[in-house]
């Protein structure tokens, strides 16, 4: 295809600096992104055993709700019920509610022992996997604004410039798109082979990144978007409100669980019902948000969809299974909303997000990387100061970054052995690695901190397994071993994932002792002229 | 190809254009989102239920983006920015002057 050169000269522009100055941020973004695909899965492998209860009899909810209600009254306000093995029947925070992360949130766990009496604990909940769904909003970068964390929003403004990079990138490559589409030229230099890698993933996960861009920028926009929205609708209401229940409902007059789930079933026969959650139950506003599961359709929330019931009435104010009134657009909505998150497809739709999310990072990484190829000058050691300074912020930014993550992980059981606060450990120990790797980059240099915070990462990794091992060696340690499946399968991802990081770091070090010499990853012995003469000869 | 004359090349104009697909792009992406959640099906001059009305309002809230960021990502095609600002400031002004005889009549 042919396009003017003008033109395209513009948009090579356009791509290169929406490129460069949104790179590290979506890096961070899309790794941690991929990571909480897996989000119940790692917590499940984080959380010590003994911090949940065990499950009850279907029958026996009503009964554990209602003691619970009278010996924590504070529970009325919001209580969630939940039929999974291997989760507490019933959950409610002291303080604080589920949405956000904070620190020291206190999580009651409630079940019923075998005489019947209620049997409570509070324990702090483990926020791996929220520290990870922290990093993939806001990068990392702390502060609030609003009722959101900062970073949400510079990640917003980030995803403009992604998608602009995305249909810039698109158009200048398409005059040499049918010739080099396929074409992996490893050969040629490491500039080509990056530019290759670049140019696939790019086309081939093209639709994923423009849903991925839109979402973001609304997730991040949409107060600013409806106000907008608002002003065009004149006297017109955004949403329409069901007229207020004039009824005080009670607690006391709540009906049995069982009939609140054989309302949801009705609605939604094809879903599972996950949990139950009950709040504001002394109030003219009551409400049970069921949580339902389906591997067969396209779900709105990350994890699950919604249906929101008031539980005296078991009227249903909407919902995201498309068994109501919400017509076509509740439909597209829902469906935007999933592939975001990829709840769709089950264990398969996550894997191939998994995938599409490191892949994600790997476009970013190798944009950054070939700027810095395209601006090495090949004909004197001495680079420029902007090629310098990038590529120790790629370095210390997309090594930080994961150093922090891998390293949340390998201390996540071993910490449960002291009485730390272990969400406070996880905080400290990311931004402690992130800092010291984008120090280093700067003070050591790029090359060196490369070639070990990969081999740092590619330990820690290997951790993972090696501590279960240890666990099952040494059970007086009281360290818990993955026996679980997806505890197992995330310990085997690391494994891999360290291999990777590991020969990382051999082809790291193999371009910066025995590369080319003009080049800022080159740190080896500069060559005389002399001696490249007898080379050449 | 024949090799353009200088005038004839597409300039960059960075700022005229990236401001103009900024702020002309967003106005007229609302303007557009407007016109159809009142002329569209099911829409703000039509009796709906409670639930359809909230879908409906979120569905509009998320055609914004998508028409903004085309709007911006195209703008660079412009000759240049005087041409942007015609162009985009003329389709405004087209479509809010439909979008107020349209609240008008409702």
């Amino acid at each position: 295809m042919k396009i003017r050169a003008d033109i395209l000269r513009i948009y090579q522009s356009v791509h290169t600096w929406t490129g460069i100055t949104t790179g590290l941020l979506l890096f961070i973004g899309f790794f941690a992104g991929a990571i909480t695909m897996f989000a119940s899965s790692i917590d499940k492998w984080a959380t010590p055993p003994s911090h949940q209860l065990s499950q009850v009899e279907t029958t026996q909810y009503d009964e554990l709700l209602r003691r619970a209600f009278v010996q924590y009254p504070e529970s009325q306000n919001g209580i969630r019920v939940s039929f999974e093995e291997g989760q507490s029947p019933i959950t409610w925070y002291q303080q604080g509610n589920a949405r956000g992360l904070s620190l020291d949130k206190q999580l009651w766990h409630g079940t019923l022992n075998e005489s019947g009496e209620l049997e409570a604990h509070t324990s702090y909940i483990n926020e791996l996997s929220s520290l990870v769904d922290y990093l993939h909003r806001s990068a990392g970068i702390a502060g609030e604004i609003g009722h959101d964390q900062a970073g949400v929003y510079v990640l917003g403004v980030a995803a403009i410039l992604y998608f602009v990079a995305l249909v810039s990138g698109v158009i200048f490559l398409l005059p040499t798109l049918v010739k080099s589409f396929f074409a992996l030229r490893d050969k040629k230099g490491a500039s080509r082979f990056w530019l290759d890698t670049h140019n696939l993933i790019g086309i081939t996960s093209l639709p994923f990144h423009i849903i991925i861009a839109i979402t973001v920028i609304v997730f991040a926009f949409h107060d600013f978007l409806y106000d907008g929205l608002g002003k065009l609708y004149g006297d017109k209401p955004l949403f329409g409100r069901e007229a207020p229940s004039a009824v005080e409902f009670k607690v006391e007059n709540l009906p049995s669980i069982e009939e609140i789930m054989e309302k949801a079933r009705a609605y939604a026969p094809e879903h599972q019902i996950k949990e139950i959650t009950l709040s504001r139950l002394n109030s003219k506003g009551p409400s049970a948000s069921i949580q339902l599961v389906s591997d067969e359709h396209l779900m709105r929330g990350p994890k699950t969809d919604f249906l929101f019931m008031n539980p005296y009435t078991f009227e249903i104010s909407t919902s995201s299974v498309m068994n109501g009134d919400q017509g076509i657009w509740g439909a597209v909505v829902t469906t935007l909303f999933g592939l975001h998150f990829g709840s769709y497809g089950g264990e398969f739709g996550r894997w191939a997000y998994f995938i599409m999310g490191i892949l994600g990072a790997v476009l970013f990484y190798t944009g950054n990387l070939l700027w810095l190829e395209k601006r090495r000058k090949q004909k004197q050691p001495e680079q420029s100061k902007s090629s310098r300074v990038m590529g120790k912020l790629t370095i210390g930014v997309a090594m930080g970054s994961l150093l922090g993550v891998a390293a949340a992980f390998a201390l996540t059981k071993w910490t449960a052995l002291t009485t730390m606060n272990i969400n406070v450990v996880y905080m400290w120990v990311y931004y402690l690695c992130f800092g010291f790797t984008l120090i280093a980059a700067f003070v050591i240099g790029m090359s060196k901190t490369a070639i070990w915070s990969q081999r740092a990462i590619a330990i820690l990794c290997f951790s993972l397994p090696l501590t279960s091992v240890i666990a099952f060696a040494i059970p007086s340690l009281g360290i818990w071993p993955a026996t679980a499946w997806s505890s197992i399968g995330l310990e085997l991802t690391a494994m891999i994932l360290g291999v990777i990081f590991w020969r990382m770091a051999d082809k790291t070090k193999h371009r910066a002792y025995n590369g080319e010499a003009n080049s800022i990853w080159f740190i080896g012995q500069h060559k005389t002229e002399c001696e490249l003469q007898t080379q050449s000869v | 190809m024949s090799r353009l004359s200088q005038a004839e090349k597409v300039q960059p104009d960075w700022l005229g254009k990236t401001l103009a697909g900024i702020i002309l792009g967003l106005a007229l992406s609302f303007g557009l989102v407007g016109l159809f959640a009142w002329l569209g099906s099911d829409g703000l001059t039509q009796t709906i239920s409670v639930e359809k009305h909230s879908w409906r309002t979120q569905f509009n809230m998320w055609m914004v983006s998508p028409i903004w960021l085309l709007i911006l990502s195209f703008v660079f095609m412009f000759k240049n920015y005087k041409q942007a600002v015609l162009w985009l400031g003329g389709a405004n002004i087209v479509v809010y002057v439909l979008l107020y005889f349209v609240r008008g009549m409702a």
